[in-house]
């Protein structure tokens, strides 16, 4: 009954992906109902994944869950796995422009949130740095302080986009989620973040 | 052969100076069009046709430079990102057109519709139909280059034309030897060879470039030494790589294709600067030249009617069929793609895509290739693909534009790359792969990730040097390019204030020219660096004495010196390659250094760097208004641009002058004018903060230098402070801005002595990059900074003994000294030649 209720909510959500969905969720959880973030680190394949910390984290982050409430979750349900799954949803051609820019907010908000790991609105510089860090981390040669500069240079950039000329004594504290659409102007995100098994017929591969 | 091609190459730079005719007419047809002029000349004259275009010619010498420029500059990771498509369009679009096209022309000839005098069986037909399908590469790239439609739509037509060659080579020798071979002695087994062969050919074919590009990678891991022949090693091994495709008859143009995407990375990597840039002009120039000489001679050979024969049902079929199934099997691919395609290509992309099936150049060599013994309707050939390339060139060509304007298809948009979007990306690469591993579905980014890892443990570490290794890392790449174009900008920038300066005059332009985007810019023109933290100015210790202590540093540390660095690191940057690590080195460190500079958000640091900002804005107040005054209008103000008025730092040079006592007396004026501006603010209770909040930075600048300026006066002379306030005040500072400056002024009337009275913390931007704070000792490096910005070198040496001594008590004695110069500082500033002295005569 949650399921129909997903697949609709979740548009192309097949009921047959939901079903591949849901054996690979009873895999990862072993047989259990809901995850925990342990669960994660039986998947071998995302231990080379430099910024993988950040991105499970976003799957027990209850902005991304659609909940009320702030905060980490400890454990998600099969539910919560298909509406973190449903953000990586394609776009379908038969969208109109509204639904196409609500669909484009919902993903950059779950990209936004990944950043904001104080989940103060803000992706403060400190935020930038550390997502920075983690991202040049598989190479061994860049040292700390060159991520820190990048992050730095990103951030500047940020506001520069962002603010434009600022005034004299104001501050900029942190990315928004204003800024963050305005820096993904001209970027289509809706062609970019989405996972193929969500679109076609998914072959059920486990191992 | 020459003289030949050198002709042509000047009638395309002829092309090419005149826009006009271009933006309207598609180089390649021009050049299709002159040829045909100049072949109808040579008829003329000769009586016979003197040029042709050789199918050897043009397949040995012509063809391969222009596949290795698409292939060495393809964006590899759109190419990839889009394989499948190219590989469905190109591999059975290909098959479709021309098994399509030769049937129904073998129909059209069997109900009778063409000249009976046509003998050809349905082998003969299917021989054409190959030759004539296949999307030409040159032809494409010609049009496509110049219509700028969105890159993903531009990679799969362009992709599919350089691809589907394996398929028309095949296909050509197939019908070829079967036509050779006479339909009676054809066997089945013939038929599987055929298809056999296609895979042979075209997996083939990329083998050997595969191994070309690995060679070639390998080998300019080790031409360290010997640099100058790096450019030759790429264009070598390219060039082998398709002889020997060709030789064993693969397909060469995959070959060559392949070698160049993907030995692109590592040959970049390994390479010097010099190099790059010298393999991509060549491989540019080889590709136009080749490609103008293309087009140029089937123009020429066009003319040669002793070679064709015209039927018009068999050209009007041709055409027909080739459009007609062109955009059959498109519409028919692309409905089986789009439920593959995570971006469904619509039907707008489609119609595209239909309409942009060129032919050229490659179906014009084959048809010339065949023998007239074997295939006797060869003239009937060579006439009808005359006219079909003509007509796709030539008609297709000048509608395309159009065409794409009036569907208004997504044009793609030339950004410059930014750090964040490439920060992004790379997220997204590892966002979507770690999905994929979760959901554990082995998609396009499981496989992409898989690759990326084995090529940074493996590949990289084989192919590239251990120095590029390191560093070899994509968002460092895209932070080490804006770097660099920083860098580069901020050594033109300051050759070209400097030379501004000498001139005395604020070049408007030179700002608007500037890109606006670049981080440095932004450092240096939004303050962002000074803005970081607004608690600093909670951090008060006596600010007169920071910033005195501040001012030594911007200027030793920032303004001064850096430029100079700048520029040396910059030249040798270019000059010589062999330090050229090292000076990558340099300018990280420094361009490093300012931001971080910029960035800390430690209390003390962006205290420091905070004051500095104020006082570096302070100094371009100053120089600010005097080139206002200079050029005496009023609106320059708001568009002075720091640039403008940085070049007071650069004019060491003139440090005769400074020996000169009235000089040093008059800028006691400006030195003091961080005081009086303080004093106005304080007392006015930040009136003017308030409002200067408002403003766009931009339009900040004049305000506080007017103050700054009408400041002067007072110190030195209070007589003549109601002159200035009445004069300038009212040119440039905003209404209420000049009520702040008014209550300022009359109570800095009534204060007797300023120097005790802190200045206000509201000093906008953040002027230059500060380099690094350096440390000085600060007796010598005074003399120096003081020319620079004009300051008596007696003043500023106390400002230095302040920011050593930082305690406040000595501030006091300092400040007497200083008082006490600027009193009898007045000297008619008229005795001054130099352009210094405009700051002063400015005020008068």
């Amino acid at each position: 009954m949650a399921l129909s209720m997903l697949a609709q909510e979740s548009g192309s959500v097949t009921s047959e992906q939901i079903e591949h969905l849901h054996r690979r969720f009873k895999q990862l959880s072993q047989d259990q109902l809901t995850i925990r973030k342990e669960n994660f680190d039986s998947i071998p394949d995302l231990e080379f994944n430099p910024i993988r910390g950040k991105i499970v984290h976003a799957f027990f982050d209850k902005r991304n869950l659609r909940q009320e409430s702030d905060g980490l979750a400890e454990e998600i349900n099969f539910e919560d796995f298909l509406t973190i799954m449903s953000y990586f949803r394609p776009i379908e051609m038969n969208m109109d422009e509204e639904q196409l820019d609500r669909f484009r907010k919902e993903k950059l908000k779950f990209l936004f949130h990944m950043y904001d790991s104080d989940h103060d609105g803000k992706i403060t510089l400190q935020e930038y740095r550390n997502v920075v860090e983690e991202l040049l981390s598989g190479n061994p040669h860049l040292e700390k302080e060159s991520a820190r500069s990048i992050a730095d240079g990103a951030m500047m950039e940020a506001a520069s986009i962002c603010v434009g000329q600022m005034g004299p004594d104001q501050v900029y504290e942190g990315i928004t989620f204003e800024d963050f659409l305005k820096m993904w102007q001209g970027i289509d995100i809706e062609t970019k973040m989405h996972v193929r098994f969500l679109n076609v017929d998914t072959i059920a591969h486990c191992y | 052969m020459d003289d030949v091609t050198s002709f042509p190459n000047a009638s395309s730079t002829v092309f090419h100076l005149s826009r006009k005719v271009t933006s309207v007419v598609p180089e390649s047809c021009l050049l299709i069009l002159l040829g045909l002029g100049l072949g109808g000349i040579v008829l003329a004259v000769a009586k016979k046709a003197e040029y042709q275009l050789e199918p050897n010619m043009f397949f040995l010498f012509l063809l391969p430079p222009i596949v290795l420029d698409s292939g060495y500059f393809m964006p590899s990771r759109l190419f990839f990102d889009n394989i499948g498509a190219i590989l469905t369009y190109a591999v059975v679009g290909t098959l479709w057109n021309s098994f399509a096209t030769g049937t129904a022309l073998w129909g059209l000839h069997r109900a009778g519709l063409m000249d009976p005098g046509i003998e050809a069986g349905l082998m003969d037909f299917l021989l054409f139909g190959s030759l004539i399908s296949a999307v030409d590469p040159v032809a494409v790239l010609a049009v496509f280059e110049e219509v700028h439609v969105n890159e993903t739509l531009f990679i799969i037509v362009f992709g599919e034309s350089l691809l589907n060659d394996a398929v028309t080579v095949v296909l050509y020798k197939v019908f070829n030897s079967f036509v050779e071979l006479g339909p009676a002695h054809i066997h089945a087994t013939d038929y599987v060879k055929g298809v056999a062969s296609f895979f042979l050919v075209s997996l083939g074919g990329t083998a050997v470039g595969l191994l070309f590009a690995f060679l070639l990678a390998l080998i300019t891991r080790f031409t360290k030494r010997v640099r100058i022949i790096e450019p030759l090693f790429v264009f070598l091994l390219a060039y082998v790589a398709y002889l020997a495709a060709e030789m064993v008859s693969l397909s060469a143009i995959l070959a060559v294709t392949f070698c160049g995407i993907c030995c692109k990375k590592y040959v970049e990597a390994n390479i010097s600067q010099k190099s790059r840039t010298t393999v991509k002009y060549t491989m540019k120039t080889l590709a136009s030249s080749s490609e103008t000489i293309i087009f140029m001679f089937l123009g020429i050979s066009a003319v040669d009617t002793s070679k064709w024969t015209w039927d018009t049902a068999l050209v009007l079929g041709t055409l027909f069929f080739i459009l007609l199934f062109r955009a059959v099997g498109v519409v028919l691919q692309t409905y089986v793609l789009n439920r593959f395609r995570l971006i469904p290509l619509d039907r707008i992309d489609q119609v595209v895509m239909s309409y942009g099936g060129l032919r050229g150049a490659v179906a014009f060599a084959l048809v010339i290739l065949l023998d007239r013994e074997k295939v006797k309707a060869k003239d009937y050939f060579v006439a009808t693909t005359i006219v079909v390339v003509f007509f796709t060139v030539i008609v297709q060509g000048l509608t395309i534009k159009p065409l794409v304007t009036w569907l208004k298809v997504k044009r793609s948009d030339h950004h410059k790359p930014t750090l964040n979007e490439e920060l992004h990306e790379h997220a997204f690469d590892h966002i979507l792969a770690a999905v994929e591993d979760i959901v554990g579905h082995h998609g396009y980014h499981y496989w992409r990730d898989k690759w990326e890892q084995f090529d940074k443990k493996y590949l990289s570490q084989l192919l590239m040097r251990k120095s590029a290794y390191r560093l070899r890392d994509e968002i460092w790449d895209v932070y080490y390019k804006l770097n660099i174009r920083d860098a580069i900008s901020f050594v033109d920038q300051g050759g070209h204030v400097h030379s501004a300066a000498k001139l005395s005059l604020p070049s408007m332009p030179s700002r608007t020219s500037m890109s606006e985007s670049s981080v440095t810019n932004l450092l240096r023109e939004s303050g962002s660096g000074a803005c970081l933290d607004l608690q600093v100015i909670d951090t008060v210790r006596s600010r007169r004495d920071k910033e005195d202590a501040a001012m030594h540093h911007v200027l030793r540390g920032s303004l001064y010196k850096p430029r100079r660095r700048y520029k040396a690191s910059y030249s040798r940057h270019f000059i010589s390659p062999d330090k050229q690590e090292r000076q990558d080195k340099e300018i990280f460190r420094q361009n490093m250094k300012r931001r971080l500079e910029t960035f800390k958000s430690t209390k003390h640091n962006v205290c420091s760097s905070k004051s500095k900002a104020r006082l570096k804005e302070k100094g371009r107040k100053k120089k600010n208004i005097s080139l206002t005054k200079e050029t005496a209008n009023g609106k320059t103000h708001r568009s002075v641009p720091w640039q403008d008025a940085a070049p007071v730092l650069v004019m060491v040079s003139s440090e005769e002058e400074e020996s000169d006592s009235s000089e040093t007396e008059k800028e006691d004026d400006e030195g003091i004018v961080f005081v009086a501006r303080a004093t106005d603010e304080v007392l006015q209770g930040k009136t003017t903060p308030g409002s200067l909040d408002v403003c766009p930075s931009p339009c900040i600048i004049p305000p506080s230098p007017t103050l700054a300026e009408k400041e002067l006066p007072w110190k030195g002379d209070q007589a003549d402070l109601a002159v200035y306030v009445s004069s300038e005040t009212t040119k440039i500072v905003p209404v209420d801005m000049q009520k702040a400056w008014n209550q300022s002024i009359s109570s800095l009337e009534s204060i007797a002595s300023p120097p005790g009275i802190e200045s206000g913390p509201q000093h906008r931007r953040f002027a230059c990059p500060v380099l690094e704070e350096q440390p000085q000792s600060a007796s010598q490096a005074m003399p120096e900074q003081s020319s620079c910005f004009q300051f008596p070198s007696h003043l500023s040496k106390s400002g230095r003994s302040q920011s050593d001594s930082s305690p406040d008590g000595p501030e006091q004695q300092e400040l007497q000294p200083l008082m006490a110069t600027e009193e009898q500082g007045r000297v008619p500033p008229s005795a001054e030649p130099r352009w210094l002295m405009f700051n002063k005569a400015g005020h008068l």
